[in-house]
C-alpha cells in the first residue's frame, strides 16, 4: 500500500455534504472486507461517509498510516479486522490491538478527541455488525465534528 | 569525584578494555574523548560536572571501528540507553563496561529526573529522586486547550532535525521523518502534528527520558513532556518502561500471547 492510496481516499465522496465528516476505514481482506461485502450484497444501508482501504491483515497497519490520514484531513479512522484468534496470519491482530491502544491513548493525552478512532473486530459473516459499526462510528465522529488535525481540515477542536 | 573517575577509567583500560569513552571539559563545555592507553593525559581531564552528551550514540558510531571491550563513563540515563539499545541489537552489552557517574541534586532537580543514581556509581550518590513533571499546559483538564497548546508548540518547529539527531534511541538508518509520502517537504513548520507524533509514537517504548532533545530544540518545544506522556501511555497499558529491565522486551515489538491483551478491553472494542 502506498500513501497515494491514503491521499486518494481522503477525497470527499460526492454524496457527502461539504460540512459532513469523512471517515477512512482500514479493512482486513479476510474478514472485515468480506463482512463489508456481505453487507453490500445484502443491500444493508449505511452512511456514505466512509472510504475504505483493504489491507491483507490489520497487523500491516502502521500507526503512521493513521496519523497520515488525519494529516490529510480525515475526521475519523476505523480499523476493522479479524477477531482475536481468527487472524489468518495467527497473531497479526495482537500487534494491532497493542498499537491501537498506544495510539489512542497518546492522541487522547495531547487533546485529540478519542471519538475519532475506533478498532473493531468484524468477521466475514458479520455483515449486520459491519453495518452497525459504520453507522455508530459515523454518528460518533459527527459528534466530534470536523477534525482540527489536518492541514486540509478545519472546524472546531 | 574526578580522581575516582580517572582511576576507574585507567583501571578499565588496564583490565583489557580496548578503549574508554568519556567527556572532558569545564564550565558547561564538553568534548567526547576516546582513550586507548591508561597513561593518556586526557583521562586526568575527565569531566564531572553537569555536561550532557549522547554517549550511547557516540559509542554506537565507534563500536564497529574497534575490537574488544569499551569502557563508558556516563550517567544513569546513558546507562539506560545502553540497556534499551542492547535489546534492539544496536549495542553488544558484553562489550560495554559502564562506569556510573552520579548526578548532582541540582541536575536531578532541573531535569525532573527520578533516577539520578546509577546502580554502581564510582562515588556515593547523594542526589535524591526529583519529581518528573509535564509542562503545565499539557496537564490541562480541557482537551481542546491541550490540543491548542501542542499545535501552537509544534508550529514553532523549524525542522532542524536536532531532536532526532541527538537522540541515541533514534537509531534507524531509514527514518520515517524523511519519507516524503508521510511528511511533506515543507519546513517551517513541517506538516504538523504528524511530524511530532510519528516520533512520539516511536519513542513511547524507546525513550529513556534523558531530556537531550528538549535541551537541543531551538524552538523550545517541550518535547520531553510529549515523550513523557507517550512513555506514560505504554507504562499504563503494559507496565513497560524503556531502559529499566534488560530481560524484558517492549510488548509492542513482539506479537506476544493472548494473555498480554487481557485488561486492554478498555483500549478497544471486542463486541
Ligand atoms: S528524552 Fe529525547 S533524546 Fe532522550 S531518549 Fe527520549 S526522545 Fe531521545
Ligand atoms: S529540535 Fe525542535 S525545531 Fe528542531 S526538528 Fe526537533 S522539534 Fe523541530
Ligand atoms: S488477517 Fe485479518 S486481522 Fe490479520
Amino acid at each position: 500500500m502506498t500513501n497515494e492510496t491514503i491521499e486518494d481516499t481522503t477525497e470527499k465522496p460526492a454524496e457527502v455534504a461539504d460540512d459532513d465528516v469523512r471517515i477512512l476505514a482500514f479493512l482486513c481482506n479476510w474478514c472485515s472486507y468480506a463482512g463489508a461485502d456481505l453487507a453490500g450484497v445484502s443491500r444493508m444501508q449505511y452512511p456514505p461517509n466512509v472510504r475504505d482501504i483493504r489491507v491483507m491483515c490489520t497487523g500491516t497497519i502502521s500507526p503512521y498510516f493513521v496519523l497520515k490520514a488525519f494529516q490529510e484531513g480525515i475526521d475519523g479512522v476505523l480499523i476493522a479486522g479479524c477477531h482475536i484468534g481468527d487472524c489468518h496470519y495467527g497473531k497479526g491482530n495482537y500487534a494491532t490491538a497493542k498499537r491501537f491502544r498506544v495510539l489512542e491513548d497518546l492522541l487522547t493525552s495531547i487533546g485529540v478527541d478519542p471519538r475519532r478512532i475506533r478498532l473493531e473486530w468484524v468477521s466475514a459473516a458479520e455483515g449486520a455488525k459491519f453495518q452497525q459499526v459504520i453507522t455508530d462510528f459515523t454518528e460518533q465522529v459527527r459528534q466530534a465534528g470536523r477534525s482540527p488535525l489536518g492541514r486540509k481540515g478545519g472546524g472546531q477542536a | 569525584m574526578r580522581e575516582e573517575l580517572a582511576a576507574a577509567i585507567r583501571e578499565a583500560l588496564e583490565d583489557g578494555a580496548a578503549a574508554a569513552v568519556f567527556l572532558t571539559g569545564e564550565d558547561g563545555t564538553a568534548e567526547p574523548r576516546v582513550a586507548r592507553d591508561p597513561s593518556d593525559a586526557a583521562i586526568e581531564k575527565v569531566a564531572t560536572g553537569d555536561e550532557r552528551y549522547p554517549m550511547a550514540g557516540f559509542v554506537m558510531m565507534l563500536s564497529p571501528l574497534l575490537e574488544g571491550g569499551i569502557a563508558v563513563a556516563g550517567r544513569e540515563c546513558d546507562r539506560r540507553m545502553f540497556v534499551e539499545l542492547a535489546k534492539h541489537g544496536q549495542v553488544d552489552p558484553d562489550r560495554i563496561r559502564f562506569i556510573g557517574i552520579p548526578c548532582s541534586q541540582e541536575l536531578a532537580d532541573a531535569c525532573g529526573c527520578d533516577h539520578p543514581c546509577p546502580p554502581d556509581s564510582i562515588v556515593a550518590c547523594a542526589a535524591g529522586p526529583a519529581q518528573a513533571r509535564l509542562v503545565e499546559e499539557a496537564t490541562s483538564e480541557d482537551a481542546a486547550e491541550r490540543f491548542a497548546f501542542w499545535m501552537d508548540s509544534f508550529s514553532r518547529c523549524i525542522k532542524c532535525m536536532g531532536c532526532r539527531n541527538v537522540c541515541p534511541m533514534c537509531y534507524c538508518k531509514e527514518c520515517a521523518l524523511d519519507n516524503l509520502e508521510l511528511v511533506g517537504p515543507e519546513s517551517a513548520p513541517p506538516d504538523i502534528p504528524i511530524f511530532h507524533l510519528i516520533r512520539a509514537v516511536d519513542m513511547a517504548d524507546h525513550c529513556v527520558d534523558c531530556g537531550m532533545c528538549e535541551a537541543i530544540c531551538p524552538a523550545e518545544i517541550p518535547l520531553r513532556s510529549l515523550y513523557r506522556q507517550a512513555r506514560e501511555v505504554v507504562k499504563e497499558a503494559f507496565g513497560y518502561e524503556p531502559g529499566v529491565n534488560p530481560d524484558e522486551k517492549s510488548p509492542i515489538e513482539k506479537l506476544g500471547e493472548v494473555s498480554d491483551l487481557a485488561g486492554m478491553e478498555e483500549g478497544f472494542r471486542t463486541t
